[in-house]
């Protein structure tokens, strides 16, 4: 009984320890607002075969970042703006040209980090937010940010719900949505938008270089057991909750980067779903 | 066979199309009345999907024009169900009949959700109602896609080759139900397809295109030897299929 006692005191003091430092209560909360929006996202992402998308808007923030470091203004605005007008070149050269998605995005968002990278050449000494962005760091967090988490977060999650739909209807059929009335290249210019602002706010805390697995590991990991695209978007939410919340608890207590664990639980859960779905189909033949 | 009224419903006039510079459709003019089944005709890459293209909206001729009931295809686009050959998408995306259908709901107090078991029941797919999209058959797939055509009672169902990927008796069945949803809901049918005999028993006219009109009627006067050497080559002949 006492030895029960001990091991509860042990476990759950540094827990509360853990909710009480203010950047960690920051962390967790744009974390979960982050894992909400990224996880509903991947399952459009996915089903619509743009896994890149994420990997090229995250590298493409990098020439606003540095542009903003460069200029001495804040960079998350900067990378904002920066990544919305990236998302409607992007949406224009899909309309009018006959580039295809993937090149397109290949073409523009390497054009990007590569003015980043030249536009950081010109700036001397160790950058310690360029880091934070590259990699995540649940430290840079601050309450600035977490109101541009917040702001972004809920206004994409409330167009999601509203417009869940008729984003479902034209993921996979775009002739059937158009004839239905709805007007699928709208939806398309908006989608690109909120993808490109959901992916920016969340490159502080997973980094540049993680934060497509944020995306498509939630939803590669639920589209293995879902019986339907409701399903499969809760699941994916919710796969994208746990490993967010693991990952960031994780980071604090073995003093790791945030972005990385986060993802590591996401490929453990990813692998676990995957034995679960392989038991299932042998238990059946 | 109902035949309804004899007034020019769809009206091709004039109209060409190109991809690039490669011509698909040349200077094609025809009509369609309401309330027939009316069959497309031709060989592959003679423009028969671009043309049905056209009427629905999703493309916009280089030349000529389109309309439906006076009104311009983007117009009238909500009036029309589509049945493509193939729907591109990833069939292992967990999307069941139900929500299939479901995405096609509108405000309209007769098109909510109660109406898509009444509308699988016409069709024959209720018992699948929570099964995958993915998971169906190729007939059965074809009679979800009709399910979600006529969910909104369309005055026009155009249908891009319906029974391809269909064994024999399904396509039969297939046919029969366009036919009872034509003659009950009094549905204008356009149907593109390759099977002279199934346009022979189903279809009260037939356009046949090969880039340019060669010709429009009924199939028995339309449909000659010369006319399907013209469209398909000198070895083409009608044969009946053995039940």
């Amino acid at each position: 009984m006492g030895q029960m006692q001990e091991y509860t005191t042990i476990t759950t003091k540094p827990m509360l320890e853990l909710l009480s430092y203010p950047f960690m209560q920051r962390a967790l909360l744009s974390g979960v607002i982050i894992s909400l929006v990224l996880g509903w996202l991947g399952t459009f992402i996915i089903s619509r075969k743009m896994s890149f998308i994420g990997d090229g808007i995250a590298h493409a923030s990098l020439g606003g970042i540095a542009l903003a470091i460069i200029l001495g203004i804040a960079p998350l605005p900067t990378a904002l703006v920066f990544g919305v007008v990236l998302a409607i070149i992007l949406f224009f050269i899909e309309q009018k040209t006959n580039v295809s998605q993937d090149a397109a995005i290949g073409l523009l968002f390497t054009t990007s980090m590569a003015t980043g990278i030249i536009l950081m050449h010109f700036h001397e000494g160790y950058q310690p937010e360029l880091m934070s962005y590259l990699f995540g760091n649940i430290l840079a967090i601050n309450t600035t940010d977490l109101w541009a988490i917040g702001g972004v977060g809920v206004g994409v999650l409330a167009l999601l719900s509203v417009f869940n739909r008729q984003m479902t209807f034209i993921t996979f059929d775009k002739d059937g949505a158009y004839l239905s009335g709805i007007s699928p290249a709208r939806y398309d210019l908006a989608f690109y938008i909120i993808t490109a602002l959901a992916i920016i706010v969340s490159v502080k805390l997973v980094g540049i270089i993680l934060v497509s697995a944020l995306i498509i590991t939630p939803s590669a990991a639920a589209k293995l057991v879902a019986p339907s695209f409701s399903a499969f978007q809760k699941i994916a939410m919710s796969i994208a909750f746990i490993m967010t919340v693991v990952g960031l608890v994780l980071s604090y207590y073995l003093d790791l980067p945030s972005g990385a664990l986060i993802i590591l639980v996401g490929s453990a859960l990813f692998i676990l779903m995957s034995m679960f779905k392989s038991l299932k189909v042998n238990r059946k033949s | 066979m109902q035949k309804q009224s004899i007034s020019p419903y769809i009206e091709v006039k004039g109209v060409t199309h190109r991809y690039n510079e490669v011509v698909v459709l040349d200077n094609v003019s025809c009509t369609i009345e309401k309330g027939s089944i009316t069959a497309i005709i031709g060989p592959n890459g003679s423009g028969k999907t671009t043309l049905i293209r056209g009427i629905l909206g999703l493309l916009s001729p280089t030349k000529g024009t389109i309309t439906i009931d006076g009104k311009s295809p983007s117009e009238m686009r909500t009036h029309v169900g589509y049945v493509p050959q193939q729907l591109q998408f990833d069939r292992t995306l967990p999307i069941t009949v139900n929500e299939f259908l479901k995405a096609y709901t509108c405000k309209d107090q007769k098109h909510r959700y109660k109406n898509i078991t009444q509308v699988l029941k016409e069709v024959g797919l209720v018992d699948q109602i929570n099964q995958k999209i993915g998971t169906l058959s190729g007939g059965q797939f074809q009679r979800a896609l009709i399910a979600r055509a006529i969910f909104h009672e369309k005055d026009i169902l155009v249908l891009d080759e319906p029974s391809a990927g269909i064994d024999i008796e399904g396509e039969q069945s297939l046919y029969e139900l366009i036919e009872r949803l034509h003659n009950e809901h009094g549905i204008t049918c356009i149907i593109i397809s390759h099977d002279v005999a199934i346009v022979h028993r189903f279809a009260d006219s037939v356009i046949c295109i090969n880039k340019r009109k060669i010709c429009q009627g009924s199939p028995s006067a339309t449909i000659t030897p010369e006319v399907l050497k013209q469209l398909y080559g000198s070895d083409a002949g009608i044969y009946h299929h053995h039940h």
